[in-house]
């Protein structure tokens, strides 16, 4: 046993430990690999280098594009939209307001800031981003939907967000409500890579080398030239029962906080319950409790509440493409009504601090 | 832990450092805490299975081999059946009691169905598989029973094939883990292009098509005979792409490591016959049920008769091993009629062929077998995907109806990703048929330094640019 543990060395006639051969082999190994350690850390070293680069690059073509979604958001980010009236809210907002009509007729500035898939909680981050880089506008349309109280349970289209995490108005909510959005931000191509998956860093380079997609936001209104798709009696066929909407009190709490900040800056809110297609509103249950709580929102700060839940265009199905959402022909019916009630507002607005009428005249924000 | 995580990202380097900066005593040790970490990923308290069907057989192991005579055979039934039992309560028991239950209904007892609703520990088919073949390889005399309980854990839990696979035999895997891997650049780098290969399977190639799949199979009614033929042709790629691109990685992890494991797919459906196809298909498990209940049932060294029994009941083991519903069991079925029609035929077919002007090795003769035997198993991944006998039946009824080709997408996937899905499986192909010619290897050796990063950093953003990471886990791990 000792001869197969020991060895003797040649030259000095010393017994040598096989643990001690063994150590001595580890260390030469070791040695001879360390370049080789280096060269396999200096490609990936290349690559995170190149990572960062790309990542920068998209952020940087996105924020290069002028028209469609992205151009209006960049437009909003540089501070160049400056409009006296500004529409908020969803997808219902941004299909059902043609800021083209509301200008014409009221003589008022008009931009639309309605977002596909936005809850009220990312309704209010993109107003507090607005805000943050624009002129106060004298008013804000506040459209309301019937689930204006359920809180955002996943993020619509991440991309959309990439180039702007560092707008903390919009980096805090979308972390509130993915806790894993630190990634898009600080993991170079996350957000690009694993978050986005409609190939959007196609369109940051595009952006890079300055083609433009086709132009399809008038002023950030996203008119749909479309028919209806049948999607609502496939809905109905599947809820026989109707539907519950759903009331979150952190929902309800956005609302307010929203009505809260533009009333803070002297801003004056119009909520609006824009058309909905008549067949979807019996569906809902409890939709009077939702209204009632609009209601109760306007009543207790004094803004009005348009509800337009009885209007005739919500009984012509021609005029909208799926239950919630009118087409073009729908939107420029209902901007033309809504813009003759703007015009016939009286000409004031409330300051927040004094309780004073003050004129109405466009204050620069300070960031 | 998926491979394609962020978490492996983090996790896979770290483990290798530390692999190679410790003494090759502490390695073991290290990469059964790895494992163990690695496995805990999922749900933590599920180690506990695995510490227990461990210990039994390693305990298992060193008795059957102590012992003689009967006591032998009995350690080595209780070690098959406590593994069977877990894998029975946790995988096949709502199967079985709910077939028990519904044709007790039939006869007229009205049973309450027990169920017991608990989530299948990932891996399970495979590590006990594992487990299996080693106690009866000890059982056999053809392996000596491992002594060291940390090398046999690690032998089970071994992070690379755990969930997984492939199915490794003790012959090949044990005695890697007394070897010393010491830092070796071109085995290492050479392994991590095969991690980025299989990367490059599962994230563009099978979970784009995913998109697709998933769409159509889960209301198969609700779309026109050509989107379902897409669907089925793209289940085809996505099912072997995600686990062969699976194994790749496992193969890559391994190799990083210094460990060998064994190939587990060799380009299946360039096969000729359904036959070959499962010599080429999963190569690890067909094996497996070759040596451990095909042959020990008699192979076919048996009357005509019984060997048909054979094939078939093989094949429909081998179904139920993917899965507790009666789609996989008669998806077993089909492939094992696929051989027996294959072997009675085959004269036939031979005559039928020399009589039409296509010898043996005619590439027409070739290029026919090679596509019949890829709609044969096309058909068969229909009755595999589906989520019942009468989905599939719908779906194998209605592929040439309704061609509508101003409908070909789904609700996830749009016209935009066809392109993508369509590059990858040319891009796949290209680089298959190719491998037969070309040695990767050598051929990037003759590159200068700055091309082949180059070509490698523009594959690596390839892969995560055109990857889909957010659907999935690996269709198999569901095994």
């Amino acid at each position: 046993m000792t001869e197969a543990i020991n060895s003797t060395s040649a030259t000095t006639g010393e017994t040598v430990s096989s643990e001690t051969q063994c150590a001595a082999a580890e260390e030469l190994a070791s040695k001879a690999s360390r370049p080789q350690w280096l060269r396999l850390m200096s490609f990936f070293f290349v690559l995170a280098v190149i990572a960062v680069v790309l990542n920068w690059l998209f952020n940087f073509g996105l924020r290069r594009i002028k028209t469609s979604e992205f151009g209006a958001s960049n437009l909003i980010i540089s501070g160049q939209v400056n409009a006296q009236i500004v529409i908020n809210g969803s997808s219902r907002a941004l299909v059902h307001y043609d800021p083209r009509i509301i200008g014409r007729i009221t003589g008022e500035s008009t931009y639309n800031l309605g977002r596909n898939a936005a809850q009220t909680d990312m309704q209010l981050a993109f107003l507090k981003t607005y805000l943050r880089h624009n002129v106060k506008p004298l008013r804000i349309l506040q459209n309301l939907d019937p689930y204006s109280f359920v809180l955002t349970r996943e993020v619509y289209d991440p991309a959309q967000y990439l180039p702007y995490l560092n707008e903390p108005t919009l980096y805090e909510p979308l972390r509130k409500i993915n806790p894993a959005a630190w990634k898009w931000k600080y993991i170079p191509l996350y957000g690009y890579a694993v978050e986005d998956m409609n190939f959007t860093w196609i369109k940051a380079l595009k952006g890079v080398v300055g083609l433009n997609p086709r132009e399809d936001y008038f002023l950030g209104y996203n008119p749909r030239d479309l028919q209806w798709t049948g999607d609502f009696e496939r809905f109905q066929a599947q809820h026989t029962n109707g539907v519950r909407l759903n009331v979150e009190s952190e929902g309800v709490q956005l609302l307010v906080e929203l009505v809260e900040t533009c009333q803070n800056d002297g801003i004056q809110v119009i909520l609006v319950l824009s058309p909905e297609y008549i067949g979807s509103q019996t569906m809902s249950r409890n939709r009077e409790e939702v209204v009632g709580r609009f209601q109760k929102i306007a009543e207790q700060f004094r803004t009005p509440f348009w509800d337009y839940s009885q209007s005739d265009i919500c009984r012509n199905q021609s005029l909208f493409y799926n239950s919630q959402h009118m087409n073009r022909a729908g939107a420029e019916l209902f901007s033309a009504e809504i813009a003759r009630r703007l015009a016939a507002l009286p000409d004031r607005r409330v300051s927040a601090d004094s309780g004073e009428k003050a004129p109405l005249t466009p204050q620069k924000v300070v960031p | 832990m998926l491979f394609n995580s962020l978490s492996f990202a983090v996790f896979f380097p770290l483990v290798a450092a530390l692999y190679f900066s410790l003494p090759h005593r502490h390695r073991v040790p290290m990469l059964l805490v790895a494992s163990c970490v690695f496995y805990m990923a999922f749900i933590p308290i599920y180690i506990l299975i695995l510490f227990i069907t461990i210990g039994i057989d390693y305990v298992a192991g060193i008795y059957i081999e102590k012992c003689q005579g009967a006591a032998r055979k009995n350690w080595l039934i209780m070690s098959i059946i406590s593994t069977c039992a877990v894998l029975f309560v946790f995988k096949y028991f709502d199967f079985f009691t709910g077939n028990f239950t519904g044709l007790a209904n039939l006869a007229g007892w009205h049973l309450a169905k027990p169920v017991l609703h608990i989530i299948l520990p990932i891996g399970l088919s495979f590590h006990t598989f594992q487990s299996l073949s080693y106690v009866v390889e000890v059982y056999y005399g053809r392996f000596k029973a491992e002594k060291n309980l940390a090398v046999y854990a690690t032998y089970v839990m071994f992070f690379p094939q755990l969930v997984a696979g492939p199915i490794e035999r003790p012959q090949n895997l044990l005695h890697q883990f007394y070897e010393r891997h010491d830092f070796d650049y071109e085995r290492i780098t050479a392994g991590l292009k095969r991690i980025a290969w299989g990367l490059f399977k599962k994230l563009v190639v099978a979970d784009r098509l995913a998109l697709y799949v998933n769409d159509v199979y889960l209301a198969p009614r609700s779309y026109n005979g050509l989107q379902l033929s897409i669907a089925t042709f793209f289940f085809a790629y996505q099912i072997y792409c995600d686990f062969s691109g699976y194994s790749d990685i496992a193969l890559g992890a391994a190799q990083v490591l210094g460990f060998k494991l064994m190939e587990n797919f060799k380009t299946p459906y360039y096969s000729q016959s359904i036959s070959e196809f499962w010599h080429r298909w999963h190569i690890s498990l067909s094996t497996w049920f070759r040596d451990y209940l095909y042959l020990p049932l008699g192979g076919s060294r048996v009357s005509f008769l019984v060997w048909c029994g054979n094939i078939l009941a093989t094949f429909a083991v081998s179904g139920l091993w993917h899965g507790a519903n009666w789609t996989y069991v008669v998806w077993g079925l089909l492939n094992g009629f696929y051989i027996l029609c294959g072997r009675v035929t085959q004269s036939a077919r031979s005559r039928l062929f020399r009589a039409v002007g296509l010898p043996e090795e005619n590439r027409g003769r070739t290029g026919l077998r090679i596509g019949t035997t890829f709609l044969l198993t096309c058909v068969g991944w229909v009755v595999f995907r589906a989520r019942s006998l009468g989905d599939a039946g719908y779906v194998l009824t209605h592929f040439w109806r309704h061609w509508d080709f101003g409908s070909i997408k789904t609700e996830q996937f749009l016209l935009r990703q066809m392109p993508v899905a369509v590059g990858a499986i040319l891009f796949l192909e290209t680089v298959q048929l190719l491998s037969a010619r070309v040695h990767w290897g050598r051929l990037a050796r003759q590159v200068q330094l700055l091309p082949r990063w180059a070509a490698y950093s523009s594959f690596v953003f390839l892969v995560i640019l055109f990857g889909v990471f957010r659907s999935t886990q690996f269709i198999y791990f569901q095994f």
